[in-house]
């Protein structure tokens, strides 16, 4: 293990100095350069233009909207920091605010130790292209089957009830009793995002080395050794960005909420499988009260806020690094 | 010209005009409502095939022959009230729009967005005043007036709730339904001695769940009552005995095993599946459940209902909600849109609702579907009205406060003491975060 090393420091020469310390000279200096500068601006133009008119002057609106009482249309109300604070002490937000962490945190485990745990029985599996197809599958499938899906399976008399019977199974568990739902949608994120992160992680330890796991072999490694050792060193990189990609999906999670609870998504699921992103839509968009645009707002900057705190503080604890090999 | 400024001023240009662009978009409240009798846009509740939309394109080719005025449609379905509230920050709104109440009114009426419809009201079809066509009751209703006293929803059809059952199997309910809430268990007792489940529930829709509260707070106290009762900021009301009684009420229905089993795990259809092939023989519903259960009903079903008694025999209110035409304020072909609106309330269209679109139409002397009879008898000998919720649309009241707590009442999670006491601390603090 000892061909592991740290990607030795390029060249001073090679890198390209930093626009601040260009020489003078250089910068008026070559055609490539001036080419390329003039052609910055009608590259990076269009994108800035877009970015610029899709997202940040929305995101400057929706904290101007936060701060104020708004149905969404007609005058607008100032209001200050009243919709944060509001929102802040509505029991059901915290309840909803807890289930995103959940989400983030308990599921977002689980998914990470059940991907390496498959990363390590495929390699030497037969046939593993095949199984990396069939656990990638459940993640193409729309959220909405799913939730019509747990109907005809955990309906009092589906598919598992009635399977139960025989086995003298009388009274089975409420299974989609409002509290025993959010436990499920959770089951279900773990089922069907596994294999997505299990074929990315795959892919990354695929390009690790053969000698290594021969080396390992050799040395006698058991398993556990060859991922603390060999594995997760040299997937760090991508285990990290996967990280990030769930830190970020998992904020957003509603759909699969959405249907799981009231009518597959024509009602409004039971509170207590409720998350953030499911509160901000329905004080936006219940279609049974008045819109609060305010508030869905405040509570959709939070969420904001939630993303990006989380996502520095990963990038800072999974920074490492990056192995050459 | 350095670097930075030949890159920055480009960007900053174009960021300003993106800002100016987007700017336009809001604003611009002043505009003039026009009186033009030209082309009027109407976005549509329904999509092309459905019952009620071949009933509406019907009359819309009918009001173009005979008015000369266009009508250009957008058969939208039910998300046109999401799409119309970004419309209406801009000057580019439709001229007529239709919709249930509830959704209207969040999103037209109580933001003040509505034009009042007082002159269509006045209008005349076949020889009668809209206003005597739409019965006073309805249009009387507070929810649909603007702060002028106006209305400004043109309802076409309505919808009401009840207990529903199988006509075949209890033609007795039919002449005799139960008159008050004694009644009422004496029925449940009977059927359930019969070895049937009494009554059908899909408790994971709040909506459904919520209906037996509302509707018996109402018999209780007369129309307005609930809407009173949530309106207390100080949430003393719900120290009330009569409250609690109601509340009672409902949590006798949970603990007397009178509901299907399973009501509180299951996932919606699948309990008025089990209503509609004889597992259970009430269900507490909307007028649509008819058309909603026929594909699975049980052979030989004949749909009728009889209203949910309160605790005493009294005049039986009656919940309604409509389905109905409004005109934003901003609408630029405003008068053309009300005469497609008014259009609609011909007898020949009214009819079309009852038998195509098998709907109650909102004229009393229009065709109704038989299974909707019942229904339409109680609704038309009810002397004052309800909407559903009572009306209330209070920002997130419904969803966030009442609903959860009485979804605990209706599923046994918590008796009727914990649901007025953790009612009232609820009701407290949403008042006060509302400020």
């Amino acid at each position: 293990m000892t061909d592991i090393l740290p990607r030795p420091e390029a060249p001073a020469e090679a890198r390209p100095a930093s626009p601040g310390q260009r020489p003078r000279a250089a910068a008026q200096g070559s055609t490539i350069e001036r080419q390329r500068r003039r052609l910055l601006v009608p590259f990076v133009g269009p994108a800035f233009l877009f970015y610029t008119v899709l997202f940040v002057v929305p995101a400057v609106a929706a904290v101007w909207i936060s701060l104020n009482a708004w149905t969404g249309s007609g005058p607008m109300t100032f209001v200050g920091l009243q919709n944060y604070t509001a929102v802040f002490q509505d029991p059901l937000y915290l309840k909803s605010f807890g289930n995103t962490l959940l989400i983030l945190f308990v599921v977002g485990i689980v998914i990470f130790v059940l991907a390496f745990a498959m990363t390590l029985l495929l390699r030497d599996m037969a046939g593993r292209k095949i199984i990396r197809s069939v656990i990638f599958f459940p993640h193409l499938v729309n959220a909405l089957v799913f939730g019509i899906l747990a109907g005809f399976v955990f309906n009092p008399g589906g598919l598992v009830n009635t399977l139960l019977r025989p086995l003298g199974v009388t009274s089975p568990p409420a299974w989609l009793a409002q509290d025993n739902l959010f436990p499920l949608i959770m089951a279900t994120l773990v089922a069907t995002s596994t294999g997505y992160f299990t074929t990315i992680l795959m892919a990354a330890v695929d390009r690790i080395p053969p000698y290594l796991f021969e080396d390992c072999a050799l040395a006698g490694a058991t398993a556990f050794q060859r991922l603390r050792h060999v594995i997760l060193p040299l997937t760090w990189d991508v285990f990290g960005t996967c990280a990030v990609l769930w830190t970020i999906s998992s904020i957003k999670i509603f759909e699969i909420i959405w249907v799981f609870g009231g009518s597959s998504g024509s009602g409004i699921p039971p509170t207590q499988s409720w998350t953030t992103a499911v509160y901000t839509y329905v004080t936006a968009f219940s279609g049974m009260s008045t819109p609060a645009y305010g508030a869905a707002t405040a509570s959709a900057i939070i969420s904001l806020a939630l993303v990006s705190v989380l996502v520095i503080l990963l990038r800072r604890l999974m920074h490492r690094e990056a192995i050459e090999f | 010209m350095g670097i930075v400024s030949r890159l920055i001023r480009p960007l900053a240009l174009a960021t300003v005009s993106a800002l100016a662009l987007a700017g336009c978009g809001a604003g611009g409240s002043g505009t003039s409502v026009g009186d033009s009798t030209g082309p009027i846009t109407y976005w549509s509740m329904w999509k092309e095939g459905e019952p009620q939309q071949k009933v509406i394109a019907g009359a819309i080719s009918d009001f173009e022959a005979e008015s000369g005025i266009q009508v250009k449609v957008q058969w939208q379905g039910r998300s046109n009230t999401d799409k119309l509230v970004p419309a209406l920050n801009t000057n580019n709104v439709p001229d007529i729009v239709d919709q249930t109440f509830a959704k209207l009114a969040t999103v037209l009426g109580d933001p003040g967005q509505a034009k009042s419809l007082g002159d269509a009201y006045g209008a005349d079809v076949e020889g009668s005043k809209v206003s005597a066509l739409v019965p006073a009751k309805y249009s009387s209703l507070v929810n649909i007036q603007n702060k002028d006293g106006q209305p400004w929803l043109i309802p076409y059809s309505l919808i009401t709730d009840g207990i529903w059952f199988n006509a075949a199997k209890h033609p007795d309910l039919v002449s005799a339904p139960p008159k008050d809430w004694a009644g009422f268990l004496a029925l449940l007792d009977k059927i359930k001695a019969s070895g049937v489940a009494p009554i059908a529930a899909d408790g994971d829709i709040a909506g459904y769940n919520s209906m037996w509260f509302t509707t018996l707070m109402n018999r209780t106290g007369g129309a307005g009552s609930f809407r009173k009762l949530v309106s207390d900021r100080t949430g003393a009301s719900w120290d009330d005995a009569a409250v609690l009684r109601v509340a009672q009420d409902v949590e006798q229905l949970v603990r007397g095993g009178y509901l299907i089993k399973g009501y509180d795990a299951s996932k919606f259809p699948a309990q008025q599946q089990a209503w509609g092939s004889g597992k259970a023989d009430l269900i507490i519903n909307g007028s649509w459940i008819p058309a909603e259960t026929k594909s699975y009903a049980a052979e030989g079903f004949q749909y009728s209902s009889f209203p949910l008694p309160g605790e005493s025999a009294k005049a039986p209110l009656a919940r309604t909600d409509f389905t109905g035409f409004a005109v934003p304020a901003k609408a630029k072909n405003a008068q053309a849109a009300e005469k497609l609106a008014t259009f609609l309330l011909r007898k020949k269209y009214q009819d079309a609702f009852g038998t195509q679109a098998t709907v109650l139409p909102v004229r009393s002397d229009a065709a109704v579907p038989d299974a909707l009879k019942k229904a339409k008898e109680s609704l038309d000998s009810a002397p004052s009205v309800y909407l559903q919720n009572d009306g209330v649309t209070y920002p997130g009241y419904i969803e966030k406060v009442f609903g959860p707590l009485d979804d605990q009442l209706f599923l046994g999670k918590i008796s009727s003491q914990e649901f007025v006491s953790q009612m009232k601390t609820a009701q407290i603090q949403y008042w006060k975060d509302k400020g």
